[in-house]
């Protein structure tokens, strides 16, 4: 693992990639906005709080339609009580709860359970030319490139606790444990030593395979 | 949503509330962040999401869009019953009907979704205009007769709600998925 003081160039321009957590004041005052008509308080809450929607929707393993599908749902009735949210400093924890709820539903009305197994998220830093990849073009950059897919590869392949809760955490910005909760079920107190077990467990696979 | 943590890599992130309640525990992953940095392995991870598992664009365009679903002046009549959640599903069936039921103070609208369409009936029955909504620019009228029944032969593709003007009111049924 390379040390904390270098950070990819590379990926410096992505917004809310570096540790930028989101406030939760912030949100309250930009949900205010929003039902004001303020179209940039919408979009910054869109900016801020879709890589989490996204998130619990991956982490609950949906097939690319059905995840889509729920993804715009909880965005659609996101807006359609924007003016009605209780506490609107709490965005995050209720777009996380409903995107759960709707995973769940979806889980629910499968007969049986199609796991993603897209194999396409794996080859996409070697086959998909989206933005960032069209800057992997020196030979640093594509031994980075391999490394993130190392690291990627690992992660899929932990247990589906783990494996589910880090997706939610690797949101961006960075999910408060409360809304992680939200977005899991689980308890805000076993996040902590949950987190800790499922990381150490990634470490030690990555150590395993000489990926560190 | 500049709040920027001490190093970037910290669990600084709400997590305050934890400590207090769960000393120990909170001893124990400040122990484990300077053991082998969690927090970094967790950040190698965000970024790796973004470039492996990103948002596609056409789902952050259509949540921008969805702003305009915004309408105050609508009432949303919320779903009260759901037969994908509420009940027990029937032995032999295979494809079931999706039986909803939507309610706004006195006004109910059950609706009846199946591969070839949507059906329903506003409560208690009224002449009513009715539209399906697909998402933030999709609306698509459906023929209502005197006594609040609907038929349409178009089954929602993806997201879906209905848009009532019945009796000087708007209303909105909850968006869900078909």
């Amino acid at each position: 693992m390379r040390s904390g003081t270098a950070p990819s160039t590379a990926y410096d321009d992505r917004p809310y990639t570096r540790g930028e957590a989101v406030d939760r004041a912030e949100v309250g005052v930009l949900v205010q906005s929003a039902v004001d008509g303020d179209a940039a308080a919408w979009k910054a809450l869109v900016e801020g709080l879709s890589p989490l929607v996204w998130s619990v929707v991956r982490a609950h393993r949906l097939s690319d339609a059905d995840g889509h599908e729920v993804y715009q749902t909880v965005w659609f009735r996101f807006a359609q009580n924007l003016g009605r949210i209780r506490e609107p400093e709490k965005a995050g924890s209720w777009l996380a709860s409903t995107a759960r709820h709707e995973c769940l539903k979806v889980i629910r009305s499968l007969t049986r359970l199609m796991p993603t197994d897209d194999p396409q998220v794996l080859d996409r830093v070697s086959e998909d030319r989206t933005p960032e990849q069209t800057l992997i073009d020196s030979e640093e950059a594509a031994a980075e490139a391999e490394r993130i897919r190392r690291l990627w590869q690992e992660f899929e392949e932990l247990g589906e606790r783990c494996r589910q809760l880090l997706r939610v955490l690797m949101a961006s910005p960075p999910p408060s444990y409360v809304d992680v909760s939200a977005a899991l079920g689980i308890a805000v107190g076993s996040i902590g030593p949950l987190r800790q077990r499922c990381l150490r467990r990634l470490k030690a696979r990555l150590e395993a395979r000489g990926a560190l | 949503m500049n709040h920027q943590n001490h190093d970037g890599v910290g669990p600084d992130r709400g997590r305050d509330a934890d400590r207090d309640e769960f000393g120990e525990e909170a001893f124990d992953e400040a122990a484990f962040e300077a053991d082998f940095g969690a927090g970094l392995l967790e950040e190698e991870l965000r970024q790796a999401a973004a470039i492996l598992d990103p948002v596609p664009a056409e789902l952050r365009q259509l949540a921008l869009e969805a702003y305009a679903l915004h309408d105050l002046d609508a009432r949303i009549a919320e779903l009260t019953f759901d037969s994908l959640v509420d009940a027990i599903p029937v032995r032999g069936a295979t494809d079931p009907p999706r039986m909803l039921t939507f309610r706004a103070g006195e006004l109910t609208v059950d609706v009846e979704v199946t591969g070839e369409g949507l059906m329903g009936q506003v409560l208690p029955p009224q002449s009513a205009r009715i539209e399906v909504l697909g998402g933030p620019q999709a609306a698509a009228p459906v023929p209502v007769d005197d006594m609040g029944r609907f038929m349409s032969d178009t089954p929602p593709a993806g997201p879906f709600a209905l848009r009532l003007r019945a009796g000087g009111d708007v209303i909105v049924t909850e968006w869900l998925r078909a």
